[in-house]
């Protein structure tokens, strides 16, 4: 049971008839007059039980970009349907108005996801939504609501039904926009290794013949003696080495990082970022990418996934990993990588430098991981810890400053201390990490350390 | 390789790999259809039932038990010196003995109720007004004939009800004193410990003269009896011989009693500060229930009309579109909080010596960085790498780097300016 606005007019304009008899018994004709018409309306609504619904959802949608939830209504209820749909969405699922203005269906006012229908019997109308989702991972949707009215519009009967929508939010890679010029720079290692570059960081390719300008102590002395002319051997980078991401979903991913006046957003969405970039740049130079989402347990797993495959997997995985309030537990972190790695790898810690949490997680296991692996720390920084570094203008900046200052000092020391246990420490600002882990990737690759 | 100049190669678009991701599949054609919510008018009805027959028992014996209560306990009230207020402050006790020994006792808030209730015959007792009487009320209450009762009354109201034989004053006590005087409802109670606050002023014309008893010695008296031809006027400036709290003690019962129970009729008024009225002018429309005779004729259906109005406008806002959808909020702690609370820690314990050094070390750090010096140089290296890059005293960047922690807050300031200033200072050599 419903009531609209429509039926508290009818009641106010028992006003003229009141003025024009002013007795209690004109307000009770006419109280009994709006009651009745109400009640006609209640019996003559189409029944809203009696119309089928389907929700139809894309199953998965980057973050921050459109996708549409779309109702099929079909009425079935033998009469005609005049009605208000709503598709409830939660609100991080970003539901905009209803769109498309048709005969049949038009946005409705109210609110987010609602739409008048007017159908005929047995006819069935699309009652389309935006999402432009803010959040990462699953949104599921709310119930279907229809508040069917009568032919007059004064009163109806409303249902929710439990239509079932799911929507996922794949992460929003907007570091994507540095891959082509990293995968210039790839190719780009690759000519100059087949030129003039030998040593490590090459591995061999191929044989071909002499042309001057070659590097004299590549000519493959062997081969030439086999064949009429000089030869020398081709050199590229290193492919099919491994690389595994580990992703920390512990306590300090869960912070917030970003300009002091923004809500930010979590470490983990940064480090997200990172991983999505790193993983198409390895995937596209031939190494075999694996990921692991871990605090005190695997939150999310990548493996085998390779060539166009890799990426989706990627993008499925990671949508739905979510910081966990429980600390790290970096010896699981230890015993996770010796299980995937047999041999040497390249291990990427996307986690935080934060010094206390530091010195008792990773320090003590590093140099256990970094004997047998190439191991990268990769860290986000804090652009608000950044501001308060050079607050100078009142006493209580300066004391910032001071502990910034002091932070800064402490996360020096840990950085040193895992260098000193071999593992190389990228730490930048959420958005400059994805390209700054990228670049060191480039250099480890040019250097031969994969 | 960072700063590598890349020949710009033909900008290659993203792999085909990535869009995968982008559109992600399809809108689902076999999502499935839903008809109705599996519930009939008799499952729904039954539900609503069980939702709802907790609230309502609780309800039900809740109101029962209001009712219950109502019917057995009789009502009593709060206010100061009413016949009905059980607490320390009221009159229940000594209204209570007057009424099994059958007087007869009506309870009135205004003076014009006062005045209907109270004639010949009676005796009308005026507990202390927390506000005052208009003099217009005062010569009201003088008219009915009644004998009055007046307890601890203003200056005003002394000088109306004994006609300006007696006036207000100031007196204390200590100790029960006996009457001493000729009244016999006085000897009865015997002694007393009242505040006096009564001076006789009457004169030989005056005609009658009241009888005071209870003196403090120094001409304040405490209980005053005026008998004039027509009816008596007792005066009693201490209202503790009514209180219940107060009521047994000493001879307090034996005055109450016998003061008020002269007549069979007893009218009881503990005035309402708010009341004007005297008795003898006519009742306005709003006090006799009549509103409508203000109002346009009319009016009242109209408002009857707009009410119900109202109440559909209500029933349409408040049902709700369909439930609220729940979202899992997520964590909202800042990152840099624990640096804040850091900076907090430092100035709520004044920790200068604490907070310079940190500046000083970070500065020192950036410094030595920039000048190629090794992470542990001593303070004698960096200081001479120092003096070297920016030609400044010795003694001077040793004291801005490695001196004493700064007295006060504004010279921690200053140095943090001045630490700026040496770091701007020093370029690479």
């Amino acid at each position: 049971m419903v009531v609209t606005w429509r039926a508290a007019a009818l009641m106010g304009l028992g006003v003229v008839p009141v003025l024009l008899l002013p007795a209690d018994g004109t307000v009770l004709v006419w109280s009994a007059v709006v009651v009745l018409a109400g009640v006609a309306d209640v019996v003559l609504a189409a029944s809203p039980r009696r119309v089928a619904v389907q929700r139809r959802v894309p199953g998965s949608v980057r973050l921050r970009s459109e996708a549409t939830s779309e109702l099929v209504v079909r009425n079935a209820s033998g009469r005609r349907l005049r009605a208000v749909v709503r598709d409830a969405w939660g609100p991080s699922a970003g539901a905009g108005p209803g769109r498309g203005s048709t005969e049949r269906v038009r946005p409705a006012s109210g609110g987010a996801g609602r739409h008048h229908v007017d159908l005929p019997d047995g006819e069935a109308a699309r009652l389309p939504t935006t999402l432009v989702p803010t959040r990462r991972g699953d949104r599921t949707a709310g119930g279907v609501t229809i508040r069917s009215l009568g032919p007059l519009g004064l009163a109806g009967r409303q249902v929710t039904l439990p239509v079932p929508g799911r929507l996922r939010v794949l992460p929003e890679f907007a570091s994507r926009k540095h891959l082509p010029s990293r995968l210039a720079r790839l190719r780009e290692m690759d000519g100059r290794a087949a030129v003039q570059i030998r040593g490590e960081g090459t591995e061999f390719d191929s044989l071909r013949e002499y042309v001057v300008g070659d590097d004299v102590r590549s000519i493959d002395w062997r081969a030439t003696a086999r064949r009429r002319e000089v030869v020398v051997r081709t050199w590229r980078p290193e492919r099919d080495r491994r690389v595994l991401i580990v992703l920390d979903t512990g306590r300090t991913s869960a912070a917030r990082v970003g300009a002091a006046d923004s809500t930010g957003a979590p470490r983990l969405d940064a480090s997200i970022e990172a991983a999505l970039l790193l993983a198409a740049l390895a995937g596209h130079a031939g190494d075999r990418v694996e990921l692991v989402a871990f605090d005190r347990t695997v939150r999310s797993r990548v493996v085998g996934a390779a060539g166009p495959r890799l990426m989706p997997a990627m993008a499925e995985s990671l949508a739905t990993v979510e910081p966990v309030l429980l600390e790290t537990d970096w010896p699981g972190v230890v015993a996770q990588v010796r299980t995937r790695m047999t041999q040497r790898a390249l291990v990427v810690l996307l986690t935080t430098l934060d010094p206390a949490a530091v010195e008792n997680g990773l320090l003590p296991v590093v140099d256990q991981l970094a004997r047998d692996h190439t191991v990268v720390v990769a860290s986000v920084a804090d652009e608000e810890v950044a501001g308060l570094r050079s607050g100078r203008d009142t006493v209580a900046e300066v004391y910032d400053a001071a502990a910034a200052a002091r932070g800064d000092l402490e996360r020096t020391a840990v950085t040193t201390m895992l260098r000193r246990y071999g593992a190389d420490v990228v730490e930048a600002l959420p958005d400059d990490l994805a390209p700054r882990l990228a670049d060191e990737y480039l250099a480890l690759k040019a250097a031969g350390r994969l | 390789m960072t700063s590598q100049p890349a020949p710009a190669p033909p900008a290659p678009t993203p792999p085909a790999s990535l869009s995968a991701t982008q559109g992600g599949a399809g809108p689902a054609d076999d999502a499935p259809v839903v008809i109705g919510d599996d519930t009939t008018g008799r499952s729904r009805a039954a539900s609503r039932w069980r939702r709802m027959r907790w609230p309502l028992t609780v309800l039900v014996v809740v109101a029962l038990l209001v009712v219950f209560l109502a019917v057995v306990r009789p009502p009593t009230s709060a206010a100061p010196y009413a016949p009905d207020n059980p607490e320390q402050g009221g009159g229940m006790a000594v209204a209570e003995v007057l009424k099994d020994q059958g007087v007869r006792i009506t309870h009135v808030t205004t003076v014009s109720e006062a005045v209907s209730a109270a004639g010949p015959d009676s005796t009308l007792l005026v507990t202390p007004n927390p506000s005052f009487f208009a003099d217009d009320q005062i010569s009201a209450l003088n008219r009915t004939g009644a004998d009055l009762v007046v307890l601890n009354p203003d200056f005003g109201m002394i000088g109306g009800v004994s006609r300006n034989t007696l006036d207000s004053t100031y007196g204390e006590t200590d100790a029960p004193v006996a009457p001493q005087c000729d009244d016999p409802t006085a000897r009865a109670a015997g002694d007393l410990a009242l505040r006096p606050g009564l001076t006789d002023t009457s004169t030989a014309e005056d005609g009658v003269r009241p009888v005071l008893c209870w003196p403090d010695g120094l001409g304040a008296y405490a209980y005053a009896r005026l008998d004039f031809p027509d009816r008596s006027v007792t005066v009693v400036t201490d209202p503790a011989v009514l209180r219940n709290g107060t009521v047994l003690e000493e001879g307090n019962a034996a005055l109450a009693l016998r003061m008020l129970g002269h007549h069979e009729d007893l009218v009881w008024l503990v005035p309402n500060p708010m009341d004007v009225s005297t008795g003898d002018d006519e009742p306005t429309p709003a006090e006799r229930g009549q509103v409508n005779e203000l109002m346009p004729p009319g009016s009242a259906p109209v408002a009857l009309v707009v009410v119900l109005a109202a109440v559909l406008l209500t029933l349409w806002r408040v049902r709700r579109m369909g439930p609220l959808v729940v979202e899992n909020l997520p964590v909202l702690v800042r990152s840099a909080e624990a640096t804040r609370g850091r900076a907090r820690l430092y100035r709520a314990a004044r920790a200068r010596g604490h907070a310079a050094a940190g500046l000083r070390a970070s500065t020192a750090d950036r410094i030595a960085t920039r000048l190629g010096l090794a992470r542990s140089s001593d303070a004698n290296t960096v200081v001479d790498a120092v003096v070297a890059a920016t030609h400044r005293p010795s003694q001077q960047v040793a004291d801005l780097l490695y001196g004493p922690p700064p007295a006060d807050d504004a010279a921690l300031a200053e140095l943090a300016r001045r630490l700026d200033i040496l770091e701007s200072e020093v370029h690479r050599p």
